[in-house]
């Protein structure tokens, strides 16, 4: 799978599993998770990607991850969602974290080409220790604006020991706040 | 409403009491394994029971198609921390009515609940 190669496809939707919908997440929204570990995110990536949605037949998901992709197919039983690892090592479905361009192209064709689709960004901490908070939020703020015009739900999961408050500010002020366990 | 846990893990165990007590669910029962589970099912009779899939000795969906057994209309919800579709179906074909991934958070335990409190 190249990373240009963003086509829907059937082979790329999720099986449905019989369970109910559990997150209310809607179309054109970003979600900003406040949690550590990132297991409401994943939870709700999942449950959307598993479950009927109500304003689309089947949802396509893309997973950009600190994870190893393996790890995460493995644990959440993901079968044909594309997973692309954020990481310094060369590879076809590796991101590294200092490109920024790769990065927020390969969000912004996804959402270009998949009507309704989920994104999970797990790792914000990772690209702004690799790069500086700034840039990292342009990238937030670009993909944002994609989503906002398409149906598309974007899910990101950030550690708030991480960031400082006018930071916190700035990223959740375009997106939709939900408050982890860990962060309560 | 009484609800059961079963989970071999205390840890969890508690957190879950947590959060369901801070969704409103106060009158909560415990057990760890099958033998227990089955045993305070009997006793309590529970209208919703969150019952872990991999348990020491006979698994969850023993577990729950003995509970089904005992109360055809209890509802019974499969938990696991990971994502095992085959299980996930053995679990709903044995009769569990939804599925929930461990550790779970105060936003998926309420939508089950609320889904299937009634």
């Amino acid at each position: 799978m190249g990373l240009f190669s963003r086509k829907p496809k059937d082979s790329q939707r999720e099986d449905g599993l019989g369970i109910s919908r559990k997150y209310d997440l809607l179309p054109g929204k970003c979600y900003i998770v406040e949690e550590s570990p990132p297991d409401l995110s994943f939870d709700a990536f999942v449950n959307i990607l598993s479950t009927q949605d109500e304003a689309c037949a089947k949802v396509t998901g893309l997973a950009i991850s600190r994870q190893h992709p393996d790890l995460i197919k493995q644990k959440y039983g993901l079968e044909k969602t594309p997973i692309f690892w954020l990481a310094t090592r060369a590879g076809q479905d590796v991101i590294s974290p200092t490109n920024l361009g790769i990065l927020t192209h390969t969000i912004i064709k996804f959402i270009e080409e998949n009507a309704c689709g989920v994104i999970l960004l797990d790792g914000l901490e990772y690209l702004v220790s690799n790069n500086d908070f700034n840039k990292a939020l342009r990238v937030i703020n670009q993909v944002n604006d994609h989503v906002a015009q398409s149906k598309c739900r974007i899910i990101i999961p950030v550690d708030p020991r991480a960031f400082d408050s006018k930071e916190l500010a700035l990223l959740e002020r375009n997106a939709e706040k939900i408050l982890g366990a860990q962060a309560k | 409403m009484k609800v059961l846990i079963v989970d071999d893990s205390e840890a969890f165990r508690k957190v879950m009491i947590e959060l369901l007590v801070r969704v409103g669910f106060n009158d909560v029962a415990e057990a760890q394994d099958f033998d227990e589970g089955v045993a305070v099912f009997r006793k309590e009779r529970p209208k919703i029971s969150f019952v872990d899939m991999i348990l020491p000795g006979k698994s969850g969906v023993e577990l729950t198609s003995e509970m089904l057994k005992i109360d055809p209309k209890a509802v019974v919800i499969a938990m696991s921390s990971i994502v095992n579709k085959k299980m996930i179906r053995e679990s709903l074909d044995s009769g569990a009515k939804d599925f929930l991934l461990k550790p779970t958070n105060e936003i998926a335990l309420g939508a089950v609940l609320a889904m299937w409190s009634d």
